[in-house]
């Protein structure tokens, strides 16, 4: 059952933050911190399909990582959803054309590696 | 107005930004589960069996109520941050907020932090360190249109 859990967690938390980052690209770069600026923002957040699937994926993420803790110790929870960064880093290398340069690759192995041993 | 000025020019990506925009998400993210945490406290324990009757009761929570509105707010400035950043930039990036919370617990609370803790704060900082230096963007030219 917490592998069920996990695989959830990471899976739809990355698809999420997947469709989120490309529906958000769509929008350009955002330099707005003024009120009219913001309220811009979210009515493109609120109205964008990608945009409003990833914030669904990653709630269904969050619930999954609740139900996790339910069942699994923190220290087991926390260093294996780590996968995520692993994960995320693929998928935006794969759909979002970014350049994943071997300092990039290297970054995020460490991290989550250091995320691992912080939680053992 | 500063605000007001800096939206009619086309600025380079300035690190000081990027670091603050960080920052924020961290910060704001932190805070968010701290409350979380708090108003868990007083709710029963979850069961997926019982998510809905769950939720109504986190949602009449005042402390989980408020860690939603600040994990909201984290949750904006990250969108925000997605539509000058790359993906395999940001996500990397807010792992610092590991090395915020042990440090906070260290410093405020005095957890004691063991080797290999101090080992793998030492591993979060240099690959953040590492992945800081790749900049933002690698998809799109600044102030350009989107792919």
């Amino acid at each position: 059952m917490r592998w069920l859990y996990v695989l959830i967690t990471v899976v739809a938390g990355s698809i999420g933050d997947l469709l989120s980052a490309h529906g958000m690209a769509s929008l350009g770069e955002q330099r707005h911190f003024r009120p009219a600026g913001i309220a811009g923002n979210l009515r493109f957040i609120f109205t964008h399909p990608a945009v409003l699937l990833g914030i669904a994926a990653n709630a269904v993420s969050f619930v999954s990582f609740i139900g996790l803790l339910s069942v699994s110790e923190l220290s087991f929870a926390v260093p294996v959803t780590a996968l995520g960064y692993i994960l995320r880093t693929v998928l935006a290398k794969i759909f979002l054309g970014e350049l994943v340069n071997w300092k990039r690759w290297a970054g995020v192995v460490l991290v989550a590696v250091g995320v691992l041993l912080i939680s053992v | 107005m500063l605000s007001v000025e800096t939206d009619h020019y086309i600025l380079p990506v300035s690190r000081l930004r990027n670091r603050t925009t960080i920052a924020f998400i961290v910060v704001t993210n932190s805070a968010g589960n701290l409350l979380l945490a708090l108003g868990t406290r007083s709710l029963p324990a979850f069961d997926v069996s019982s998510l809905a009757s769950y939720l109504g009761l986190a949602l009449m929570n005042g402390w989980i109520l408020a860690g939603i509105a600040v994990l909201a707010v984290s949750m904006y400035a990250q969108l925000s941050m997605l539509t000058w950043s790359d993906l395999s930039y940001v996500v990397p990036m807010t792992a610092s907020g590991y090395i915020f919370t042990a440090v906070l617990g260290h410093v405020f609370l005095n957890e004691g932090v063991s080797v290999i803790r101090w080992a793998g704060i030492g591993l979060i900082s240099f690959g953040v360190l590492l992945v800081s230096e790749t900049g933002p963007r690698t998809v799109h030219e600044p102030g350009g249109p989107a792919r």
